[in-house]
């Protein structure tokens, strides 16, 4: 039915140094783990900086039989952690999850669904980039470095998903955890900030859905076979919207 | 000969300064104190030279690579910088006369970070965040000073491969 989600190719990783260092990094945790105590000093230095590794593959897994269509607690919670201001123009403000309500023509079955940003493994938006500003992490993640960002949207034309924003307008009193602002492209970054920080935190989207105790978005790796997320798919199955586009999304949706 | 070039020397320096009036009482820029801390992550020195590419470092190593609590994090250096007006409220970083902008206007130098990054500190995390994981210059070795300087260049050089 799907593609494996487990391979990240990680073609559009930073190069050069970037790489080498992880593989040093690697080799220098495996060092550690050996007890080579004499390396300790240098592996201080090593597990001062974690950075997103290719071991895991960050992803969502959306329970549909569990969203409801009136609720959009995930949004809000998007909203409030970005600092995004939902009574903006409808036709200009951010939007980084929609929630969008679905017919079935033949049999008339209705569901509701969020849509963000699916963390493609081939991303299209990568892919046409034309500064290496819409990049994947080494994790999977799918972000735009809005620093080398030269607006010129070709990401969200390519975007299957109409899962990116840009920003029309001069913003004020921006949260401190995420920085936006005129002329850039946004979208879902599945939270980095409070992931990279702290293993155990989740995006404020599956926070919000728990708290209203729907629980129906499910963060975790899917790289390892023991994560909720994975236990999930390969017990009740995850399919990915316009799968026949082979793009290997990072976010799933059951019942669909 | 002696005469004539004590004479220069003595007209030199005051001729100086009449063509340049400002000059005898510019004391440099009027920057405000740290609001918190001791001392700067890195020496004040070090800080002073070279803090766009060490934040420039930063900001790549966090974006891209995803490191986090790394002392040359913008947020922290607002948190620790920004002031407090008389009623206690933290005015912005970037306003008139406040820390980043004394200096910048002074040397002409300006800069767009703050049209996307909070100018206000984190609200309740700056006195948290000193004590639990802002690592300051003792912890801070000239040697991780040298890696991040040649990292500095690996940057550039892939940037300039970027541009290609
Ligand atoms: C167009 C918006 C934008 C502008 C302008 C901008 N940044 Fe950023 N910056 C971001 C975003 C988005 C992040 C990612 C935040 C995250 O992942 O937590 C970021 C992250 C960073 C980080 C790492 C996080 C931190 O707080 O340490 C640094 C350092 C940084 N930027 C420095 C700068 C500097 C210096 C400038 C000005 C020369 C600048 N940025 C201008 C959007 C911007
Ligand atoms: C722990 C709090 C703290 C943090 C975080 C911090 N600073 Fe500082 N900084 C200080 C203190 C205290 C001084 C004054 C040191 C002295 O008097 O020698 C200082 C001095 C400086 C100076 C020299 C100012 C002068 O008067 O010449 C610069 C420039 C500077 N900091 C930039 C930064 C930047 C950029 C960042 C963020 C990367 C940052 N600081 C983060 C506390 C901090
Ligand atoms: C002690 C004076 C001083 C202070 C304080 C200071 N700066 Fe600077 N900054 C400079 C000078 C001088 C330059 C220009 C250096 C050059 O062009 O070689 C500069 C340049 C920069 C640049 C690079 C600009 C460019 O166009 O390349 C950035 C980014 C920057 N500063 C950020 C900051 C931030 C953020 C703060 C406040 C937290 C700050 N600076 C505080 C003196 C200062």
């Amino acid at each position: 039915m799907t593609t494996s989600v487990n391979n990240n190719s990680g073609g559009d990783q930073p190069q050069g140094s970037g790489n080498a260092q992880l593989a040093r990094r690697r080799f220098l945790q495996k060092l550690g783990l050996m007890g080579a105590v004499a390396a300790s000093y240098t592996l201080l230095e090593v597990q001062a900086k974690t950075a997103a590794s290719s071991d895991k593959r960050w992803g969502l897994f959306i329970d549909t039989s569990k969203c409801s269509s009136g609720c959009d607690a995930c949004v809000r919670g998007c909203n409030e952690e970005h600092g995004i201001d939902a009574g903006k123009d409808e036709h200009t403000r951010a939007q980084w999850i929609r929630k969008i309500d679905l017919t079935d023509n033949l049999t008339g079955a209705e569901s509701s669904v969020p849509v963000m940003c699916q963390h493609c493994d081939s991303a299209p938006c990568v892919d046409v980039c034309p500064t290496g500003a819409s990049f994947k992490r080494a994790d999977g993640v799918v972000l735009v470095n809005k620093h080398t960002c030269i607006g010129c949207r070709y990401c969200m034309m390519a975007c299957p998903y109409k899962a990116r924003s840009f920003i029309h307008e001069n913003l004020t009193d921006q949260k401190p955890s995420a920085p936006r602002g005129k002329g850039t492209v946004e979208s879902c970054t599945l939270c980095v900030h409070r992931i990279d920080s702290d293993q155990n935190q989740q995006p404020a989207c599956a926070v919000s859905c728990t708290d209203e105790a729907h629980s129906a978005i499910v963060f975790g790796d899917l790289n390892d076979p023991d994560s909720d997320i994975s236990k999930k798919l390969k017990t009740v199955g995850g399919s990915q919207i316009r799968a026949d586009l082979s793009l290997n999304t990072g976010v799933r949706y059951h019942g669909l | 000969m002696s005469l004539r070039l004590n004479l220069a020397l003595l007209i030199l320096p005051a001729a100086l300064l009449l063509v340049m009036p400002g000059y005898a009482d510019d004391n440099g820029p009027v920057i405000p104190p740290a609001t918190y801390g001791d001392q700067c992550v890195a020496d004040t020195d070090i800080m002073r030279k070279e803090h766009m590419s060490l934040l420039n470092h930063q900001r790549d190593e966090t974006v891209i690579e995803g490191i986090r609590g790394e002392p040359f994090s913008l947020v922290s250096c607002v948190n620790c910088h920004a002031q407090n007006d008389n009623g206690g409220q933290p005015i912005r970083i970037d306003a008139k006369g406040q820390f980043c902008e004394s200096c910048h206007t002074y040397a002409a130098v300006k800069i767009d970070c703050f049209t996307c990054h909070a100018a206000l500190p984190e609200e309740n995390a700056v006195i948290g965040s000193l004590q639990n994981n802002l690592p300051v210059a003792s912890t801070y070795s000239n040697k991780q000073l040298l890696v991040m300087q040649s990292h500095k260049v690996a940057h550039k050089a892939s940037h300039d491969y970027q541009r290609k």
